[in-house]
């Protein structure tokens, strides 16, 4: 599967190279932007930096690389400021699964995804479901059971409706015929602070949240989430492995530009994503944060907004999340 | 003695050229950022937050967190001689701060925020070193049910606030809880009062509610009185310049009681420094031989507010370094520089690297002092400042708010909206409505809805949830200990006076 992504992005920047029409050449003249949609300290905002450090690391890029936060509206301000530069070449933002969900969702949103110039998919963030370490669940059926004997009793910290913890929690319920209480919670520092106090019984996290607290054995991690078992945590059984019939909701990030980007530009912008991510600093990153390889770029990551549009679509009306268009 | 030991360890590191070299670069753009309104520590560490990534650890957590303690030292200015508030945690100061200004007493103010700051700050090392661990663990004690006791404290802090008129003072803090509803609802992701504007989907900024009823309807109120405006007296001589013996003797429980609330609160990762303030500054007036001096200038009123939100910044840290959970927005970037730099906060953080927390105590006593040393000296320079000439000082101010509201969000909608405010707390000074409990009410309002409904859906709508813990039923009972005691003290003054007839 990699070799054939890489083969891919290789094919898609040989096409851009020899491209029919004629390409202009781009490179930055000015302050690269990368823009985010949260404040600083976020987990988008610290990827951000993130690939801003790896790639002054690497001095591929001819110019400074500068974070810009541009916040509000859950990612909607920072779409429409990107909308806003049609058909330039500079700022880069920022994608996460709240850019495709929440256009779908908000009457007020101007900017879908389909809107934007796809430039690299970069990295899937896996998920676990963890209980405190003194919780009596060992296993996720003891978790069920549980929620069997007392429905609506047990309770479950996490973000907004729309997240993907409140979705998977959606469909774990639907799979084995229990239900139990979401309750939102503005960070994920109260959610974990809530899961060690004891305020609640579960919380589903991306393990680079509370990797230290797993570590010091504070917090148990009973299941991932995803299709297939985390490298990094060998010995934890996938929801699936564990016999509970529920799909991984993938939950991506990596970068897009500002509509109708030159096709130059774009290209120039896949080459450098693709050199990072050749890189050994790249694949430290990637371990360190308990990241799995997400790299698509061209087509392959076009196919892959249209796909996980669709099924975020088909999640969210079996939610009975109200969607707008 | 081991802790001896350590902190000797921490003060080797500390006092490394280069780190002390970190150190004083930290506290001083702390204090500069700190003075500036709208621009906060968290953006200044964002802004930094490039450079310290290439510092070692060690050097860049020293630095940053001197910014993010030096802010808290230089927010009280503003507040004090201009009645805006710099950061979020001073909107307290501005209440006395800017009334010892007014009646001429501007540099003891200055001088008792920087005093009070230099106790609270030492007074939140001292307890960071000694008791992280078991804070921590008391912190996670607290579930929704606990913060909407503590909210509930918070807010019944309105009666202390209130000035002639209780009526006129609950109808601002409603005010405040309804603009506190302004977004995207949480729990049913429904916008409530957004006009359908993307701006909006977060709420209104506190701090531009803030800036625009104190800061701009000040300078309304001003120009159009018969006056022409303020002119203060400044007086001549250093001597008035500083707080004097009465000042410190007077504000020595609120140094003791702002560092205590402003740690403790500090430790919650879902309170916060404002919240800290409000609590510290309601326990003063409610403990004192003479509230009535309280809105009017008391020292003790700038003295525990400033105390509470400096030594919350020791308190901030408990958390962060010692279960990986940031409390605040600056407590998450720095989080973001320990991720930076391929490390981890959590509950092995103090042992695996010992010398990263210690050096970062051992620079923090020795931040506080340099700020003492360069914040006292500034004093009788900013007073000065209110010796302009009402044309030069109100433009002056008004484009420090407009900026200042600008560079939080760089939303041009946020500078509408501090006009609005401005023209609302114009009408409120004009009505005798008390600005104060508005601002009580936004922000503790957003908290405490949040935490009234995760309690409810926790206990499924049973009530009882939200008294039947120990620890939320005590905050509740000193609630309504605060809410019923002036009745008290106004029964207690009618028995006297009866008593006085009588003989």
């Amino acid at each position: 599967m990699k070799h054939r992504l890489k083969m891919l992005a290789g094919s898609a920047l040989v096409a851009a190279a020899l491209g029919a029409a004629p390409v202009h050449a781009y490179t930055p003249d000015r302050t690269i932007e990368f823009m985010v949609h949260s404040g600083p300290g976020a987990g988008n905002d610290v990827f951000a930096r993130s690939v801003q450090g790896v790639l002054g690391k690497l001095k591929i890029l001819p110019q400074t690389v500068q974070v810009v936060n541009k916040t509000g509206g859950g990612g909607l301000v920072a779409m429409s400021y990107l909308a806003e530069k049609k058909g330039e070449a500079n700022p880069l933002a920022v994608f996460t699964s709240v850019w495709f969900v929440n256009p779908q969702v908000r009457k007020e949103a101007k900017v879908t995804m389909s809107d934007l110039t796809p430039i690299a998919r970069l990295v899937l963030e896996p998920a676990v479901l963890t209980v405190s370490a003194d919780s009596p669940y060992k296993t996720v059926k003891d978790f069920i059971e549980a929620a069997k004997k007392n429905p609506g009793t047990l309770k479950q910290s996490g973000g907004s409706l729309t997240s993907r913890d409140n979705n998977t929690r959606f469909l774990l319920m639907k799979a084995t015929g229990t239900n139990w209480q979401f309750i939102s919670m503005k960070s994920g520092g109260e959610r974990v602070a809530a899961l060690l106090g004891g305020h609640v019984d579960m919380y589903m996290m991306e393990p680079a949240e509370a990797l230290e607290q797993i570590r010091a054995g504070k917090i148990r991690v009973l299941a991932t989430l995803m299709n297939k078992r985390i490298p990094a945590l060998p010995d934890v059984a996938t929801l699936q492995e564990q016999g509970y019939k529920v799909p991984e909701i993938p939950q991506a990030r990596g970068f897009v530009g500002p509509p109708a980007m030159p096709k130059g530009a774009r290209a120039y912008w896949e080459g450098v994503f693709t050199k990072m991510h050749d890189s050994p600093l790249w694949k430290d990153f990637l371990k360190e944060n308990y990241y799995e390889d997400g790299f698509l770029i061209g087509p392959g990551f076009e196919k892959f907004s249209n796909e996980y549009t669709q099924q975020m679509r088909g999640i969210l009306k079996e939610a009975g999340i109200k969607l707008v268009r | 003695m081991e802790i001896l030991a350590n902190l000797a360890h921490g003060f080797a590191v500390a006092l490394e050229p280069m780190n002390l070299l970190w150190c004083f670069l930290g506290v001083f753009f702390g204090t500069i950022v700190g003075i500036l309104p709208g621009l906060g520590p968290s953006a200044t560490v964002a802004l930094l937050l490039p450079l310290a990534t290439q510092m070692s650890p060690t050097g860049g957590i020293i630095m940053m967190a001197g910014i993010y303690y030096g802010a808290k030292y230089g927010g009280s200015t503003t507040s004090i001689l201009l009645n805006v508030p710099g950061e979020s945690s001073s909107v307290v100061t501005c209440i006395d701060g800017f009334e010892m200004a007014r009646r001429g007493r501007a540099g003891p103010a200055l001088g008792i925020a920087a005093i009070a700051s230099f106790v609270a700050g030492t007074v939140g090392v001292v307890l960071l070193m000694l008791i992280a661990p078991p804070v921590a663990d008391f912190a996670l004690r607290f579930g929704p049910p606990e913060y909407f006791a503590l909210m509930a404290l918070g807010l019944s802090m309105v009666v202390l606030l209130a000035g002639k008129s209780m009526l006129k003072a609950l109808i601002s803090m409603f005010v405040g809880l309804w603009l506190a509803t302004i977004g995207i609802d949480m729990f049913t992701d429904i916008p409530r009062y957004t006009l359908d504007r993307i701006e909006l989907m977060d709420g209104v900024s506190f701090v531009v509610v803030a800036i625009g009823t104190f800061a701009i309807g000040e300078v309304l109120a001003n120009l159009t009185s018969e006056s022409g405006g303020q002119k203060f007296e400044v007086p001549k001589g250093l001597r008035n310049l500083m707080p004097n013996w009465q000042d410190l003797k007077d504000s020595r429980f609120a140094f003791l009681n702002g560092s205590l609330v402003g740690f403790f609160v500090g430790v919650l990762p879902g309170a916060g420094s404002t919240i800290a303030s409000f609590v510290s500054y309601g326990i003063e007036k409610a403990v004192s031989k003479h509230p009535e001096k309280f809105g009017k200038g008391a020292v003790e009123g700038v003295a525990a507010p400033e105390a509470a939100n400096n030594s919350e910044t020791g308190g901030a840290l408990v958390p962060l370094l010692t279960l990986g959970i940031p409390g605040s927005g600056t407590t998450a970037i720095l989080l973001a520089a320990f991720i930076l730099w391929g490390l981890r906060p959590g509950p092995l953080l103090i042992q695996d690297h010992p010398e990263l927390f210690w050096g970062l105590v051992a620079s923090m006593y020795i931040g506080n002092v340099m700020l003492l040393i360069f914040n006292l000296p500034l004093v009788p320079v900013f007073a000065q400042i209110l010796r302009l000439p009402a044309y030069v000082l109100y433009p002056i101010i008004l484009g420090v708010s407009m900026v200042g509201v600008y560079s939080i969000d760089q939303r041009l909608l946020d500078t509408w909206l501090v006009a609005f405010f401005g023209l609302l707390g114009y009408l409120m000074r004009k009505m005798e409505y008390p600005a104060a409990p508005l601002i009580l009410g936004i922000v503790l309002g957003d908290l405490m809805e949040n935490a009234v409904r995760q309690s409810l859906m926790m206990s499924r709508g049973e009530i009882s949830i939200l008294y039947s813990r120990p620890l939320a039923l005590t905050m509740l009972i000193l609630a309504a200990a605060v809410l019923v005691g002036p009745m008290f003290r106004r029964i207690a003054g009618w028995r006297v006076k009866v008593i006085e007839q009588e003989a």
